[in-house]
């Protein structure tokens, strides 16, 4: 598919959904309410019926969805708590917990963005039967702020001051200061009950932990530990659904086991991870199942510390983008599931620029590149300038065969245009420390997501203020400092207008193509496996998990 | 001195090497015979093998990928990158034979002296290190893996030892065992009747007879050795990429074994063939010089 | 033999301590930490990282450190896991059953078979059967387990579909026979070295034994060569079976780590290398101490059992 030819896929796929909400045909529902509408889906069963059981190849561990837990967490925390809004697949604030999303037309927020009134549910419950209150709320935001409590990160809820509760189904507070990206954090905060974890000693240790109370579709079950998670259906649920009598969250660490397993029909769902790229072929080929290719926002992408000499110099950064053979890599070692992407958002983001540079294959123009910028080929035919070579390492996540390979093709390109590339693969626990936190890596190849939830909000990554290495508060590992970046940066937080946004990360987007902070490869595609029968899923960008919408899945036959 | 004569069994001449009845034996031993024949072969193939294809094992030809062993210029066939699976293959004994035999050194050098020490001196000295031994096998070899994976970062060098580290300690308890047992003798007690220094006794009396038993550790160490870089590289924390050996070409096989089966094959084949041999050869080693096979 | 005991367990004290320290230094001196995958997805900065690793106490001195998990060890509090709060000992527990299953069912069939196998060997040397049980037990040494594991799984399962392609049971049926069913392929892969192993000790133990002066002296009695084997060579060729046997106790439970991943079996092997993964500490140490001393434990009564069989060995150790 071409850019062009997806780009307008997306948009008439928006202005249906537009359509669909502002005729009130049900939020919860509008992700299979258009397939319904066809006629060519059953419909759900009246009462919650068969069970699901969903292949991951991590084991999720943690059960308090504020504390630091990873995809496979969340994907247990859709299911067993609710925030008060979320972000459907097409961008827009659905409100959950909440009675109606919050903004400057309505109220919710006022003009100068800094007081927030958020009016609540009545009808939601505990999974204990207690109603759900604004108590609650508030419960859970102090928790986040409290010093003691093992938070995941506390950006946005820090500027959170002078909670009140106007009302058991309203409350308010004051931020610190304007910041819209709030709206899409608090889209990814579970609220957790005030009356169970309020009266444990230690929320760190709480029993809670081990054996949670939500307000989401499913009931904690059991967990088998080194095994599984089972959830039951809540029959009190105040939104659509469940309709399933139980979801399975089976660990199966081997990614060929998994795939085994869900090729042998022992597994119904493979997601999170998805198929990898050389199954998913095969696996479309296989009966009785079908592959969903899914959009994620992970944008893989080769990144840089541009402290480390040889890519501080620009004309090195694009010589080394132009000897990248892009396509090969997604077309042989990805089997074309990927797509190549230029910026670092993702194309079915509200704020993604189209109008970028494009990248073209081009060894030749690399080499004389380079030839102009002074680095002359050595004796072994590495390049050098100023007795610095042109030698560095690159680093991943051991054990991931895609990349080992891409890495391989990777260091045969740029052998050519006179760059030593070194393989330097680590595992997880050690890659993720400080070696790329503090910036002590040469070149990483990696796949971020730089939205929070749906907000483009890059200042963590990229601002000048953010760099750990250099004691700053951040996730900008790649040490980039531009001044003009960020201005628009701080423009683009305290804008709450849309478009305006648009307009602002747009300019971003083309500042860090050009000065090639980070060299885009490609907007990964998961392929998610599913049992044939097994209708409901949506793939959805914005939300950390795409299992975030397993109320609405059920069997249809 | 004419005491030291007394090594010799007194009289008989010097035989010649293969017709002593110890390489009778193993001549007799046809899996022994098939098994270093095999090694010599494999061994061979290794080294000039590279030297003799057309292909590189590190070169990339993505338009060439997956091709079927026996339908083309590649003798059998293609990796996923569209590298040469021979080429490969053989590189790839390279490494995983050097690191075999390398291991097999350094484990057999300090497995050798813990042992004869312990089994000599015995009491407290003795003691300790064969608690040392205790220790080092309540690691789990991954504990250990995990240690130099961390603290260097994998390579050849580091691979050898990570595997010598876990293996001499069967050494050293079979060296120390047979060591205790042979003060015993007659000879062993003669020797220090006569005022034999300890370091003569240790090494030119004991030792020496108690060869059998650590040749055929030697032979036995290197298959462990050979298996250990497989297990080791199937895990992550062995041999990196690019450089081939046969554990890292089966770790990114397993992934094609419905598509592909051939890369994984292959690969186990050359291990499972390479270590067989080694355990025939210990096998017939232990045969052919455990004396008590010449008695009826 | 109390003295002897008594040494002996003062030694495995001393060692334990030994053992600790060097895993707890290995373990704190490797990169990277329990929090590093978390970071992963691009959610926690180094500043969210730092914040956690001072409340769980990550950024002291290791020395303070060890002291403290050591008081609480002495005091029976072996921890709780970094990844899911629980006690370590639970955790550890949830795991055992697992591989206590996969473990002694393989043990115990490749015993038997294996047995068989090598004493039907020793017996009839250099036959037909011995030479074939010979090359096989070596090919089945020689066989990576992972290599086999996955082939059987894609033979059996995939491609045949006789059998499931991994887990303890069915989901929803754990009758006996869905156990049992789902057990054959990993047993099967366990066994297959593991059978190899002990025909080869049982057949040299066995050939040792009947070239025994004893023997021959039975024989020359006159005695059924029936009997001879049952109740004289046997019963010798058999006891240092049971000193390897009670060597092989550790592995019981620190079960098979690459077959438990592939066949997806729920045991203490998995949850070791999950743990090294995740860098969670207080479960590796658990795990660490907990094999160390099943080592020690079988590496005395093994000793022991030695001394047993050959008075001449002296326990000057």
């Amino acid at each position: 598919m071409t850019e062009r030819n997806s780009k307008a896929a997306a948009y008439h796929r928006r202005d249906l959904m537009a359509l669909m909400l502002s005729a009130g045909a049900g939020s919860l529902l509008a992700p299979i309410s258009f397939a319904q509408a066809q006629g060519k889906v059953p419909a759900p069963p009246a009462k919650p019926r068969g069970q699901v059981i969903a292949g991951i190849s991590q084991e999720p561990t943690v059960f308090n969805p504020l504390m630091p837990g990873s995809e496979v967490d969340q994907g247990v925390w859709w299911q067993l708590f609710s925030p008060l809004w979320f972000i459907a697949p097409d961008g827009q604030f659905v409100p959950d917990l909440a009675r109606e999303v919050p903004s400057v037309t309505n109220g919710g927020i006022s003009a100068d963005g800094l007081t927030w009134k958020i009016k609540l549910r009545t009808d939601a419950k505990w999974h204990d039967g207690t109603p759900f209150t604004a108590e609650d709320v508030k419960f859970t935001l102090d928790l986040i702020n409290t010093p003691g409590f093992r938070a995941r990160n506390r950006v946005g809820h820090s500027l959170v001051k002078d909670i009140a509760i106007a009302a058991p189904d309203e409350i308010h507070w004051r931020m610190k200061r304007a910041y819209s990206p709030y709206l899409s954090i608090l889209a990814l905060t579970f609220i957790v009950p005030g009356h169970i974890l309020g009266k444990a000693g230690d929320p760190n240790t709480a029993p809670f932990n081990s054996a949670p109370v939500g307000t989401g579709p499913f009931r904690w079950g059991e967990r088998v530990a080194g095994d599984r998670v089972l959830l039951q259906a809540s029959t009190a649920y105040h939104g659509s659904g469940p309709h399933l009598e139980r979801i399975v969250f089976k660990y199966i660490p081997d990614l060929t086991a998994l795939y085994t397993q869900f090729r042998t029909g022992q597994v119904d769902y493979l997601g999170i991870g998805g198929i990898p790229a050389y199954f998913a072929k095969e696996a479309e080929a296989l009966k009785g199942v079908r592959v969903i290719r899914s959009p994620t926002p992970f944008i893989e992408h080769i990144a840089l510390n541009l402290e480390f000499a040889p890519f501080a110099d620009k004309a090195v950064r694009e010589a080394l983008y132009l000897a990248m053979d892009k396509q090969a890599r997604i077309d042989a070692i990805y089997y074309g599931l990927p797509v190549a992407t230029e910026s670092f958002l993702p194309r079915e983001s509200w704020a993604f620029e189209p109008q970028l540079a494009v990248h073209k294959h081009d060894p030749a123009k690399a080499n004389a590149l380079l030839d102009a910028a002074g680095w002359t080929r050595g004796g072994d035919g590495i390049r050098q300038k100023n007795g610095v070579r042109l030698a560095f390492s690159n680093s991943t996540t051991a054990g991931n065969l895609g990349r080992e390979q891409s890495q391989q093709l990777l260091q045969q390109d740029w052998k050519q245009i006179g760059a030593e590339m070194k393989i330097a693969n680590m595992p997880a626990a050690v890659i993720w420390g400080e070696f790329w936190q503090k910036s002590k890596f040469e070149s990483v190849t990696v796949g971020s997501n730089f939205m929070i939830g749906s907000d483009p909000d890059v200042t963590p990554r990229f601002g000048s203020r953010s760099i750990p290495a250099k004691q700053g508060a951040g996730l900008n590992t790649y040490q980039y400092q531009n001044p003009e970046l960020d201005r628009l940066l701080e423009l683009g937080a305290s804008q709450f207008d849309q478009a305006e946004r648009r307009k602002t990360y747009g300019q971003v987007q083309r500042i860090v193509r050009d000065d090639l902070v980070l060299l885009p490869v490609y907007q990964s595609v998961m392929a998610e496996g599913l049992k044939d029968g097994l209708t409901g899923f949506a793939a959805n960008i914005n939300c950390s998990s795409n299992c975030w919408n397993m109320r609405e899945w059920y069997w249809a036959r | 001195m004419s005491f030291v004569n007394i090594d010799r069994t007194d009289g008989l001449p010097a035989q010649r090497f293969w017709s002593r009845p110890g390489f009778k034996r193993f001549r007799r031993h046809k899996l022994a015979v098939f098994g270093t024949l095999a090694i010599i072969a494999l061994t061979l193939a290794c080294i000039v093998g590279p030297w003799l294809l057309p292909y590189s094992d590190t070169y990339i030809d993505i338009r060439a990928r997956f091709a079927l062993p026996f339908s083309g210029p590649h003798i059998l066939g293609t990796d996923p990158l569209g590298r040469d699976v021979l080429a490969r293959l053989l590189m790839a004994g390279r490494i995983s034979l050097a690191v075999g035999f390398a291991a097999m050194m350094i484990a057999m050098a300090i497995g050798i002296c813990v042992g004869l020490v312990a089994g000599f001196y015995e009491g407290v000295v003795g003691a300790a290190l064969m608690r040392l031994v205790d220790a080092m096998l309540c690691f789990p070899s991954i504990f250990l893996l995990l240690a130099i994976s961390a603290l260097i970062q994998p390579s050849v060098p580091s691979i050898v030892l990570l595997i010598a580290a876990t293996s001499w300690m069967e050494v050293a308890r079979v060296v120390e065992a047979q060591i205790r047992s042979l003060k015993t003798r007659e000879f062993a007690q003669a020797a220090v009747s006569f005022g034999a220094s300890n370091k003569r006794i240790m090494f030119r009396e004991l030792l020496p007879n108690a060869v059998a038993p650590i040749v055929v550790a030697a032979t036995l160490n290197v298959a462990h050795a050979i298996l250990a870089e497989s297990y080791i590289s199937f895990l992550g924390y062995g041999i990196q990429a690019p450089t081939p050996s046969w554990g890292n070409m089966l770790e990114s096989a397993q992934s094609y074994l419905t598509s592909a089966p051939w890369l994984a094959i292959l690969p186990g084949l050359a291990i499972t063939l390479a270590v067989t041999s080694f355990n025939f050869v210990g096998d017939g080693l232990r045969d052919a010089l455990d004396p008590r096979m010449d008695l009826p | 033999m109390s003295a002897f005991l008594l040494r002996r367990f003062a030694q495995a004290v001393l060692l334990l301590f030994i053992v600790s320290m060097i895993g707890f230094a290995i373990l704190h001196l490797a990169p990277g930490g329990p929090l590093s995958q978390f970071a992963a997805g691009g959610e926690m900065a180094q500043q969210d990282l730092d914040r956690i690793a001072e409340q769980l106490g990550l950024n002291r001195p290791s020395p303070i450190q060890y002291a403290e998990w050591l008081g609480r060890m002495l005091a029976g509090d072996w921890g709780h896991s970094y990844r899911d709060g629980q006690p370590v000992l639970h955790v550890i527990a949830s795991h055992i059953g697992a591989t206590l299953e996969l473990m002694l069912t393989s043990t115990l069939l490749a015993m038997l078979i294996g047995a068989w196998i090598g004493i039907l060997g020793a017996i009839r040397r250099y036959s037909m059967f011995d030479s074939l049980a010979t090359v096989g037990a070596m090919i089945a040494l020689s066989i990576p387990t992972f290599w086999f594991g996955l082939v059987v799984i894609y033979v059996f399962s995939v491609w045949l579909g006789w059998l499931p392609a991994g887990n303890r049971y069915t989901i929803g049926d754990g009758s006996l026979l869905n156990r049992v069913h789902h057990l054959v392929g990993p047993v099967m892969v366990l066994a297959l070295v593991s059978t190899a192993v002990w025909s080869r000790y049982m057949r040299s133990s066995m050939l040792e034994v009947v070239n025994q002066d004893y023997v021959r002296t039975a024989r020359a009695k006159g005695l059924p060569e029936r009997s001879i084997l049952i109740r004289h060579a046997l019963r010798n060729a058999l006891l240092p079976m049971i000193t390897i046997a009670g060597l092989h106790v550790p592995t019981l439970l620190s079960g098979a780590l690459v077959t438990e991943t592939i066949f997806t079996w729920p045991g203490m092997g998995r949850l070791f290398l999950d743990s090294i993964n995740y860098r969670d500490y207080p479960v590796v140490m658990g795990i660490l101490m907990f094999t160390a001393v099943l080592v020690l434990l079988g590496s005395l009564v093994a000793d022991l059992l030695y001394g047993i069989a050959d008075p001449r060995i002296s326990r000057s150790g």
